[in-house]
């Protein structure tokens, strides 16, 4: 784990001004005060997660002084990170969240942020999840996001994801199934922004689902905010206001994802403009509103636990390790 | 078979919209109470000083903008024009709209009373101001609105209006230019009634 230094120097003309923000914001209003000014985001290289990448200034205007992104691996170990305390809260996709609350982990998720952001991606002969029978599926590693995600898309229509489908495991971290895939040495793999945009800009393969578009995960959301059990129980104005200023930015990546793909670029999330600007332009960020976040844990609960990736009940999860009330509360004060 | 539906049917729409309007006006459907809305002391268009504390008693819309906004600003100023329009007597008497600067360098009184005459907002009900760079952004802040002013000469900023109560208290935001007026709208009379 890694911490690296926040990015005032890239917001430029906020620097001075995040420093003076905190004593002339909490003035005029009637909300208690912060119970810290402190607090740490993830990072890695998954780019759908753009809000928190661009909540920086919002959440100095919020009132926090040390606000630290802390690299973290995608997916599970991105939970780990903040199971661990490593990491206060991060965007994640609902899968790997739910897989540690299993295990037991204090995680709680506090919101759903926005809808459809990975993509499964295939040669032109695939055409459907069903076609993924016999075939060959790259992912980083069993246990893996994309491994756990695929194996529930799999069983959801039918197939046995550990005898029909042929997984092609890297074992090197720096060989990814993307780069498998477009060498033409698996079937499939499914990927998640800026990979998607990468290939079709490369015009290598097809999309077989979109969760953006295909039900039924176009109808849940993809990327959750999710906080150390101890930080949201023992510090509930700073979680509400990190919300806060989550969903102020994400609604950012509606109204200027321009600005937030500069921003994303500049603060060094990702390296190209293009691909971030063509993510934010695809994935609907406009969702959190109208999607219901209890309903996702519920759906990927039993997805994960039809395949036995879980053994807890969608019920038993939702009371250890999700809390609302944030999310309700900034619901009705949040327009959009 | 097709009358006796019909009929059913226009039972329904004479019955049921009092039923309807009664559950609108619920307890569930009112706005919450955020916080006391910061105070500010800028100045307008008309180089008056104004604070927020003059508006006490009305109703207020606040939004931050800047005249050389090429997209997101002018989508939110027609916005609220069309509104302006549709709230009929109640703009200028009960419910007040203002809009603060967010590159007060180059915003002048001035160039917010062009402005303001170009969209067509009333000067009755509608206050554009202004003030030092320093004033400005010590309201942004208050607020939660974050900007900076690039070498091109735009700025970068989120866009955040926040409905005030006649009390002094903020009730809800609207994220964006994207909202729906009508809903915009309701809440701005929703909280006239309530006086």
């Amino acid at each position: 784990m890694i911490l690296i230094e926040t990015r005032r120097g890239f917001l430029g003309g906020f620097a001075a001004a995040g420093a003076a923000a905190l004593l002339p914001a909490r003035r005029g209003r009637t909300e208690p005060a912060l119970e810290t000014t402190s607090v740490r985001l993830a990072k890695n290289t998954g780019i759908c997660i753009a809000p928190q990448y661009v909540a920086e200034e919002l959440l100095r205007e919020e009132g926090f002084t040390d606000v630290r992104y802390v690299v973290a691996s995608a997916g599970v170990g991105q939970s780990e990170a903040i199971a661990n305390g490593s990491v206060d809260f991060s965007l994640n996709f609902a899968a790997p969240l739910i897989i540690p609350m299993d295990a037991g982990t204090p995680i709680t998720v506090i919101a759903g942020v926005h809808v459809g952001c990975f993509e499964l991606l295939g040669r032109e002969d695939v055409r459907s999840i069903a076609d993924l029978r016999g075939r060959t599926v790259g992912v980083q590693g069993l246990g893996s996001t994309p491994h756990v995600f695929l194996a529930a898309m799999a069983a959801h229509v039918g197939l046995d994801p550990i005898n029909d489908i042929r997984w092609i495991v890297s074992t090197d971290p720096s060989v990814k199934p993307m780069t498998m895939f477009a060498e033409g040495k698996i079937d499939a793999f499914l990927g998640f922004p800026p990979e998607p945009q990468e290939l079709r800009a490369r015009r290598i393969g097809h999309v077989i689902v979109s969760s953006s578009v295909d039900r039924p995960w176009s109808q849940y959301f993809c990327c959750m905010l999710a906080g150390n059990r101890e930080f949201v129980r023992q510090h509930p104005v700073a979680t509400k206001r990190v919300l806060r200023a989550i969903l102020k930015a994400t609604d950012l990546c509606v109204t200027d994802p321009a600005l937030v793909a500069r921003r994303i670029v500049a603060g060094g999330f990702t390296p190209s403009y293009d691909y971030a600007l063509q993510t934010l332009n695809e994935v609907p960020y406009d969702k959190w509103r109208e999607f219901d976040a209890e309903d996702t844990i519920r759906f990927y609960a039993l997805r994960l636990h039809e395949i036995g990736m879980i053994k807890s009940s969608p019920q038993k999860i939702i009371a250890e390790n999700t809390d609302w009330r944030f999310f309700n509360e900034l619901k009705r004060e949040l327009k959009a | 078979m097709r009358v006796r539906a019909a009929f059913l049917l226009a039972l329904a729409l004479v019955v049921f919209p009092a039923v309807l309007t009664a559950h609108e006006a619920g307890s569930d459907k009112r706005l919450p109470v955020i916080g006391t809305a910061p105070p500010f002391a800028l100045t307008s268009q008309g180089g008056e000083p104004v604070a927020l504390a003059d508006f006490h008693g009305k109703v207020v819309a606040l939004t931050f903008i800047y005249t050389g906004c090429p997209d997101i600003c002018p989508m939110l100023t027609q916005k609220m024009v069309d509104v302006q329009d549709a709230l009929g007597a109640e703009f200028g008497t009960k419910i007040l709209f203002v809009s603060i600067t967010l590159d007060p360098e180059r915003d002048t009184p001035e160039v917010l009373k062009d402005y303001a005459q170009f969209w067509g907002a009333k000067p009755e009900g509608w206050s554009f101001l202004t003030g030092s760079l320093e004033a400005v952004r010590d309201v942004t802040h208050r607020y939660g609105v974050f900007f900076a002013k690039k070498e091109n000469g735009s700025v970068e900023h989120s866009q955040l209006t926040t409905l005030i109560d006649a009390e002094g208290q903020m009730r809800v935001q609207y994220l964006g230019a994207r909202f729906d007026p009508e809903e915009f709208r309701r809440d701005l009379l929703s909280l006239v009634d309530k006086e």
